[in-house]
């Protein structure tokens, strides 16, 4: 026990100190006289059940610059040059109809592996967060929908995100939750924020004691199983370890204003927006996934009466599923109009904007109905050397992976592959 | 002929190796030719067209790899796109035949491929079991809605695999943990505690005495104004401006004199008595015109209103009338005595039916949050306004109440409040049955309601509070502070209670022992600290994981503690009781009798309730049940209350077969259903009344008796509008034939091409049967749906439906709209044929065994708390042997399990 706080005492000091230096930079910028170039940032936003394939998707004949924006799409219009759409991807593992955002950023297969019926891989955004994470608060953030997932098509998980031994990642799904985890002053002196470290980890420390006692006598399976325990332990001490490099540093005024209880519906995702914004903008984190709403509040909001999962199956009824339907394409296309625009607005201290250094995908596992094929894919930021204002159609049944390990790239994340992908996807590069 | 018969032999062959589970999971020989013929040629040793090679391909599915090839053929075929469009396309049926066993074949091998294998049985508490060991533990109910739910992975929540563990859930344990402490120690303090209060309803009579005598007076004085106003542009040195004027507003009366400052003369509304911030000419129209005053002089009218108030409903009124609902708000000032400690309460009402109400008027409903939420119970009044009765309510009260809103209890009519629109039109047809053209006649009189606390005073303490004796419990107490030694006994005591007995050895200890002197360093009071410490323990391993150690990962039979704690979780979902202890640690449990004695009285007990409700709520997918809201508007009668007694038939018909000891055959049929007096109403059984369940005989041919006949299973087979007869089909395959469909399939091209047409649901469906992806599965599924289409959405009766082509609006398309008879009739894949929806039932209700058997695993992944896989056949064979035995009694089933080798050992 002692030697393991010893090793994690150590390792904090010694990232303490670079650490220090680059809040310093960005706390007197002003007084710099040389620009800071941004760092880069990375997102995934995912609306679960698809898209009404025939009015989202432009044409596949009319790749390149010059293509008709489809009606789904229309909202976007005036970013039409800042954004790809990129046709033919797909996971090539990927089996479950109803999952929209299980498996979509991390490529692997339900049944990979044996002895197991749910197996799960570590997600893009993790990947990023393991290298981009060391310079934030946040490693990364997980925003959810406040209601059921499942009713909005996204599949087993808790969020987007996925850790390395294919475990979910909590997410937060209360507009609120987000403002106070990202904002809330503390208030407590500092040698009491100290303090509390300590207990809290002598609260690890002893419950630690108590699975070391349990393990004993265990078979190997067992223990595998006990390891969830022992990892999330270990996880709380790396986010402790983490706090406590922060301590004595102010949390960042909040650039937006505390939302009120209860929003839901599209207004709650103009608020994850507005927070997703004001994460990056104040450098809290630089990796953030959005598993958006699309379930009964999210249609209520719009008007619609249909059933969410109802909806998407509007093929052989059409009629009011099917309005339905494109009416939450308009929507979703009209809120990420809003948040283009105030990427653009938003400006870095060089000069530069938001925009210009993310790299935002926005899609879904599932391209409309059960179909797996070709999934919904729109990139769009400055950040990661992407090309942009293009339909680009790739081959069929390219790995979605690849577009992730290009973004991955993009914004320096340096790992040799993820999931199942087999290269760069060099079509989406300038 | 020949031919017919090698496809039965060929089915029996795979579906007895696929069921049984032999250790291979191989595609039928015979389908080997289809792919020679069609796909050899481009995907072979030499050429290998997409990088796919088939001519190697072996027909058993032993590993990953091999299930990925068979895979991508699949979906190949699903999506159509192969063989591509220049070559000959497969023949329908034997494409069909091909992907029917396909389909089936993966999901054995993935079955085959996810087993398992070993024996590891250490699993954490799922969310059920750990908030019902805290209860037990502690005596405290506590909101674990935070917690993942630890269901739909597709298993039951027993199974262990799935049962994860997160840093975030680690921190929500250490929350909820203190939580429950706080709660325990308040409730333990506050045992003796006695609250009540009564609201008399007659309040309500003033209330509209005044309003009315307000009213009266209101009209008068408009009256008056409009007098003057037109009084005063009648004068003639007005006529000019007063032409001009009602020219302006098209001679509009009312429009005119809203003008009145315009008219020299014309004294203004305020002068009347009409001031409000809006415009005061329009407050006096309204007054003029007083709309609602009959009907609240008509409320004035009625008998008793200086005793007790008539239910009405919420929109027949401005809301200051406020007889919509009784409502009353449980104290928590210090008015009504200080917080009102969580606990048991009971709420009565003194309520009587006033005979105006149609029969069907004559339930209340009772609930908390009167604006939001939805009702929690219905309870039929009996009582007459010579005799009044008295309902009683039991209700739990906590913490989670804090909230004003969440306080406020109300009573109402049944139905009334589901949603505005109902309430709007409930409203105007009342109105036609009234002399006055207004509102809605008086079906029931309240006296008073009341709330009291039930003091905890015969309430055996808790057994984790037990432990902690004699430390005190009050943060505020006086009393010095105990010795750490004493605090160190009590944090073993406790420790030891909450891991189920196991110890936590000494360095444990230290370790609580540590953190109680911090907190008390920091200041806090020692029982603040105390309950610090204890919370650790409630996020300790060995608390939240069910563990049977066995170094070697061999198989050897479970301690008898081990086995009391299995037989517990599987019965009551938390930890043992004492007795059950006792005898374990006697080293009693694990002789076969005694065994299943305890088994038996496990079930006896109440608390077997948990286990029922939590293995029906699971196997039969109840979670359907709150997918989507009932379209009222379309099917009125199955409002809330309704509804919350339909699903409540399921529980209770499965409890009571689990008590009874009956067999679960009359799932399938039974000449009894088990309904209360509002399930009576809805389905039209004359003859029962009360809010009790109980058994009620049903007359020959009546539909109800069974699964298939209960309007939740109905509901569950459709949006809450129309019915999803592939829906309905799907389950019935499922849950009580035992022979699942595959998942959905992915990349099936949709079937477009009768969108927007006016046709049958059977028209629609047969479209079905034109593509083989489609038919593969759907052969065997709609059939049994088309039987079932007698039942509307909300499981009401019909011979005739009627599909009604609407725009993107939802609104009906102008002649767009086919009304047909309903055909039930068809025949099962390759099985007998049917007339109608009684002979479906005799068919499905003859496949017992294979409902036993669909039973049986269930109850056993349930039990084991791993997915039943190929090995455990033999075990499957044997439980539904005995249960056979005993004509399917449900303890038979159960009694089996529990006194397997597979149950007793680890």
């Amino acid at each position: 026990m002692k030697n393991r706080r010893h090793f994690l005492k150590s390792s904090t000091a010694c990232i303490a100190l670079p650490f220090l230096e680059s809040l310093g930079f960005r706390r007197f910028a002003s007084a710099n006289p040389t620009p800071v170039t941004p760092p880069k940032r990375l997102a995934f936003l995912g609306f679960g059940w698809g898209v009404t394939d025939e009015s989202w998707c432009p044409d596949i004949n009319t790749p390149g610059a010059d293509y008709v924006l489809p009606e789904g799409l229309k909202p976007l219009q005036k970013h039409k040059s800042d954004f790809s759409v990129v046709q033919g991807m797909w996971n090539q593992f990927s089996v479950e109809g109803h999952a929209g955002s299980t498996w979509w950023l991390s490529g692997a297969n339900k049944f990979g592996q044996p002895g197991q019926s749910m197996h799960n891989s570590i997600s893009a955004d993790q990947v990023a967060a393991e290298q981009l994470g060391m310079h934030t608060r946040f490693a990364s953030l997980q925003l959810n929908c406040s209601k059921s997932a499942e009713a909005s098509g996204h599949g087993p998980g808790l969020s987007m995100a996925w850790d390395r031994n294919g475990k979910p990642v909590a997410g937060l799904n209360d507009p609120v939750q987000v403002y106070h985890q990202l904002f809330s002053k503390d208030d407590v002196p500092l040698e009491e924020q100290q303090s509390r470290l300590a207990e809290k980890r002598s609260v690890l420390d002893t419950v630690m004691e108590n699975a070391q006692s349990l393990r004993r006598g265990l078979g190997q399976d067992d223990t595998e199983k006990l390891e969830e325990y022992f990892q999330s332990i270990r996880d709380i001490e790396t986010r402790l370890s983490k706090e406590e490099q922060w301590i004595g540093v102010a949390r960042p005024e909040a650039p937006v204003i505390e939302p009120r209880k209860g929003i839901t519906g599209k207004e709650e995702v103009r608020l994850m927006y507005d927070l997703l914004i004001a994460a990056f903008q104040t450098d809290s984190t630089r990796v953030i996934t959005y598993r958006q709403p699309g379930g009964h509040g999210f249609l209520e909001s719009l008007g619609a009466k249909v059933h969410p999962h109802d909806m998407s199956h509007y093929h052989s009824t059409r009629g009011e599923k099917l309005a339905a339907s494109q009416k939450r394409d308009l929507t979703n296309s009209t809120l990420l109009a809003g948040l283009l625009d105030r990427l653009k607005a938003t400006k870095e201290a060089d000069g530069s904007s938001l925009f210009d250094n993310i790299a935002l995908a926005y899609g879904s596992n599932i391209r409309t109905g059960h179909e797996l094929t070709n999934c919904p894919t729109l990139i769009t930021g400055g950040g990661a050397g992407i090309k942009l204002g293009e339909n680009i159609v790739v081959s069929k049944d390219t790995p979605l992976c690849n577009s992730w390990l290009t973004m991955l790239h993009g914004v320096g994340v340096k790992v040799e592959r993820h999931g199942d992908s087999t290269g760069i996807l060099k079509q989406i590069l300038v | 002929m020949i031919r017919n018969f090698s496809v039965i032999i060929f089915c029996l062959t795979l579906s007895s190796q696929l069921r049984a589970g032999t250790a291979e999971v191989t595609m039928p020989g015979e389908h080997r030719a289809l792919l020679k013929t069609h796909c050899y040629q481009c995907h072979n040793a030499d050429k290998q067209k997409g990088r796919v090679r088939l001519d190697d391909l072996p027909l058993t599915i032993a590993n990953v790899e091999t299930a990925e090839r068979w895979q991508k053929i699949l979906n190949a075929l699903n999506a159509g796109e192969m063989p591509p469009e220049d070559e000959d396309p497969l023949p329908n049926d034997a494409k069909t035949e091909f992907l029917d066993d396909l389909s089936n074949l993966m999901v054995a091998a993935r079955d085959r491929l996810s087993d398992q294998g070993s024996s590891g049985t250490l699993r954490r508490l799922n969310r059920r079991e750990y908030q019902n060991t805290l209860r037990e533990l502690l005596g405290v109910e506590i909101a674990v809605g935070e917690l993942p739910a630890d269901t739909g992975s597709g298993n039951y929540d027993t199974v262990g695999s799935n049962l994860f563990m997160s840093a975030n859930q680690f921190e929500q344990y250490l929350a909820l943990g203190r939580q429950a402490l706080d709660k325990a120690f308040e409730r333990e303090l506050m045992a003796d505690e006695e609250r009540y209060w009564r609201y008399e309803t007659e309040e309500i009579s003033e209330k509209v005495a005044k309003h009315v005598k307000w009213q009266v007076d209101a009209k008068d004085r408009a009256e008056r104004w409009v007098a003057a106003v037109e009084e005063a542009a009648a004068r003639p040195e007005n006529a000019e401006i007063v032409a001009k004027l009602r020219e302006q507003v098209n001679n509009h009366e009312e429009k005119f004199r809203r003008l009145w400052a315009q008219i020299p003369g014309a004294p203004s509304p305020e002068s009347f008595g009409f001031e409000t911030v809006e415009n005061n000419a329009d407050k006096a129209h309204a007054a003029r015109r007083s709309y609602w005053l009959p009907y609240h002089q008509y409320y004035l009218q009625q008998p008793h209103i200086d005793k007790g108030m008539y239910l009405a409903l919420q929109s027949e009124h401005p809301s200051i009338l406020e007889n919509g609902a009784i409502t009353f708000l449980v104290g928590w000032s210090a008015k009504t005595g200080g917080k009102w400690p969580a606990g048991n309460y009971v709420i009565r009402v003194r309520a009587a039916l006033t005979g105006d109400g149609t029969p069907e008027r004559r339930f209340l409903e009772f609930g908390v949050n009167p604006r939001g939420s939805q009702a929690l119970s219905v309870h039929e009044v009996t009582g007459t306004m010579d005799e009044p009765q008295v309902i009683e309510i039991p209700f739990y009260f906590s913490d989670t109440n804090a909230e004003r809103a969440d306080r406020s209890l109300y009573i109402r009519e049944k139905g009334t409040h589901d949603h505005y629109l109902i309430t709007r039109l409930i409203a105007k047809e009342g109105a036609k049955q009234m002399e006055i053209g207004l509102g809605r006649p008086y079906a029931m009189w309240v006296d008073w309601a009341e709330i009291e606390r039930i003091p905890d005073t015969d309430r055996q303490t808790p057994p984790g509070l037990t432990m902690l004796d004699p430390l005190p419990l009050d943060e505020k107490t006086k009393k010095s502070m105990p010795s750490v030694e004493e605090v160190r006994v009590a944090l073993e005591r406790f420790s030891k209670e909450a891991f189920r007995g196991r110890d936590p050895g000494e360095k444990y200890i230290d370790g609580l022992i540590g953190i109680y002197e911090t907190r008390l360093e920091r200041g806090d009071h020692f029982v603040s600290a105390l309950k610090d410490s204890l919370a650790i323990a409630l996020s300790s391993p060995m608390f939240l994981y069910l563990t049977e150690p066995s170094p070697d990962q061999k198989t050897r039979p479970l301690t008898d503690i081990e086995l009391a704690t299995r037989l517990s979780y599987f019965l009551h979902g938390s930890q043992p009781d004492p007795k059950l202890r006792r005898l374990a640690e006697a080293g009693k449990l694990s002789r076969p009798d005694v065994l299943s004695a305890q088994a038996s009285r496990l079930l006896d007990d109440p608390r077997s309730r948990r286990f029922s409700d939590s293995f029906t709520y699971q196997w039969l997918g109840l979670d359907r049940l709150d997918f989507f809201q009932v379209d009222l508007q379309k099917h009125r009668r199955f409002d809330n209350g309704t509804k919350i007694a339909a699903r409540e038939e399921i529980y209770q018909t499965v409890n009571y077969l689990l008590h009874n000891n009956l067999s679960v055959v009359n799932l399938l049929q039974s000449d009894f259903v088990f309904i209360n007096a509002v399930l009576a109403e809805y389905y039209g059984i004359p003859g029962v009344t009360g809010d009790q369940f109980r058994r009620v005989p049903l007359p020959a041919k009546s539909p109800r008796g069974g699964l298939l006949g209960m309007a939740a299973v109905s509901l569950m087979g459709g949006n809450g509008e129309e019915t999803s007869p592939v829906e309905r089909g799907a389950w019935v395959l499922r849950k009580l034939l035992n022979d699942p469909p595959p998942p959905a399939p992915a990349n099936i091209p949709q079937l477009a091409r009768l969108a927007g047409q006016v046709l049958t649901t059977r028209e629609r469906l047969s479209a079905h049967q034109e593509e083989a992806q489609c038919a593969s599965c759907h052969r065997r599924i709609d059939p049994i749906g088309m039987g079932l289409e007698n039942f509307d959405a909300v499981g009401a009766w019909r011979t005739e439906n009627t599909y009604v082509v609407t725009d993107d609006n939802g609104k009906p398309v102008a002649g767009k709209e086919k009304t047909w008879t309903i055909d039930p009739s068809g025949q099962l894949h390759n099985g007998p044929a049917f007339d109608d929806y009684f002979e479906l039932r005799d068919i499905i209700a003859a496949k017992q065994d294979d409902f036993a058997r669909g039973i049986t695993e269930g109850l056993l992944e349930y039990a084991l708390g791993r997915p039943v896989g190929f090995r455990d056949e033999t075990l499957v064979d044997s439980v539904v042997e005995q249960a056979k035995q005993n004509d399917y009694a449900f303890r038979a089933f159960l009694d089996a399990i529990v006194t397997s080798k597979e149950f007793r050992s680890r």
